[in-house]
């Protein structure tokens, strides 16, 4: 795979070497804007409240609220 | 580098090819994914700290603008629900976790609540009311504002900034009912709803509370979901602005 995208690079050794900073770091964004916050709210360690529903949503609805 | 030689054209053809191929990409693959979940790991315990340390900025500074402005009442005189969520109450600060540790608690325990710093149940006792201000927050993420809330012991101070008070709650034993105690700290299923309850754990949640009450609920253990670490504490003083609160003048026993 890796070895795939160093050949389709264009500019000499270089200009491949910038090409994959920039694929790099348009990855990184793409993960830690969009795909870590998005599997986040599907894993259960950020649950820190006491809740009569298990919680297996993103957001509790107001109702869940542990008060009468 | 040496992969562009094992696939160069001269290569090619060779006996086993195809499966030294196969394996190197599974590898590759392999090595990525751990990447990935190494990246992930990063993004809770640190990354999301950023999103926390920006948000609690604003809403310190959108608070301090309220409390100059002048209009605005005191929130221990507000009815409990009439606080829109998402907005900062109060400012919390806790001598045992730190002489420079303050967040302001926002209203709402929702997903997005949560991620901008410690949240208020929304209809519990609002800061200093008879009743139970009971606060969620996280312990891992989210610059984590109950990181250490094992800390924390029976005597502990836990002081609310408002508009014009200083509420200071002291950790200790809860009179609960029917002549029971609930204790200081309790470690509960995420299901106990009564931990927050205006008379904390008891069955009827609509007993009429006559104690002024602070509740925190964070997870447990670290970085599991799986109880909840609960800490009751009770209002000790009621100072009113400009006075100071002893809780803050003073250093915490060691």
């Amino acid at each position: 795979m890796y070895v795939w995208i160093w050949r389709r690079l264009p500019g000499g050794a270089p200009g491949k070497l910038l090409g994959c900073l920039i694929l790099l770091f348009a990855v990184l964004v793409l993960l830690f804007k969009l795909v870590f916050p998005w599997a986040e709210k599907r894993l259960p360690f950020n649950d820190v409240t006491v809740d009569p529903t298990t919680r297996t949503t993103s957001t509790p609805a107001p109702s869940a609220s542990p008060t009468p | 580098m040496t992969d562009l030689v094992i696939e160069s054209p001269a290569g090619a053809g060779h006996r086993g090819e195809g499966w030294r191929t196969a394996a190197r990409g599974i590898g590759q693959l392999l090595i990525t994914l751990g990447v990935l979940i190494l990246l992930f790991v990063v993004y809770e315990l640190w990354g999301t700290g950023f999103y926390t340390q920006a948000q609690q900025h604003k809403l310190e500074t959108t608070i301090q603008q309220q409390w100059r402005g002048g209009s605005a009442p005191d929130v221990s005189t507000l009815p409990v629900d009439n606080v829109p969520l998402g907005t900062g109450i109060a400012v919390l600060f806790v001598p045992r976790l730190g002489q420079h540790y303050h967040f302001v608690v926002v209203e709402g325990t929702g997903y997005s609540d949560l991620q901008r710093g410690p949240g208020h149940y929304p209809g519990t006792a609002m800061p200093g009311q008879v009743g139970n201000f009971a606060v969620a927050g996280h312990r891992t993420t989210y610059q984590h504002p109950f990181k250490d809330i094992a800390n924390l012991r029976r005597g502990d101070y836990i002081v609310l900034e408002t508009k014009e008070h200083w509420f200071t709650y002291r950790i200790e034993d809860i009179p609960g009912a029917n002549g029971t105690t609930v204790p200081w700290k309790e470690i509960v299923a995420p299901t106990d709803v009564q931990v927050a309850y205006p008379v904390p754990d008891q069955p009827d949640p609509a007993k009429a509370p006559t104690l002024k009450l602070l509740t925190f609920t964070s997870c447990h253990p670290e970085y599991s979901a799986r109880e909840r670490y609960v800490i009751h504490a009770m209002l000790v003083a009621d100072d009113v602005k400009p006075q100071l609160p002893r809780a803050l003048t003073t250093k915490p026993r060691s």
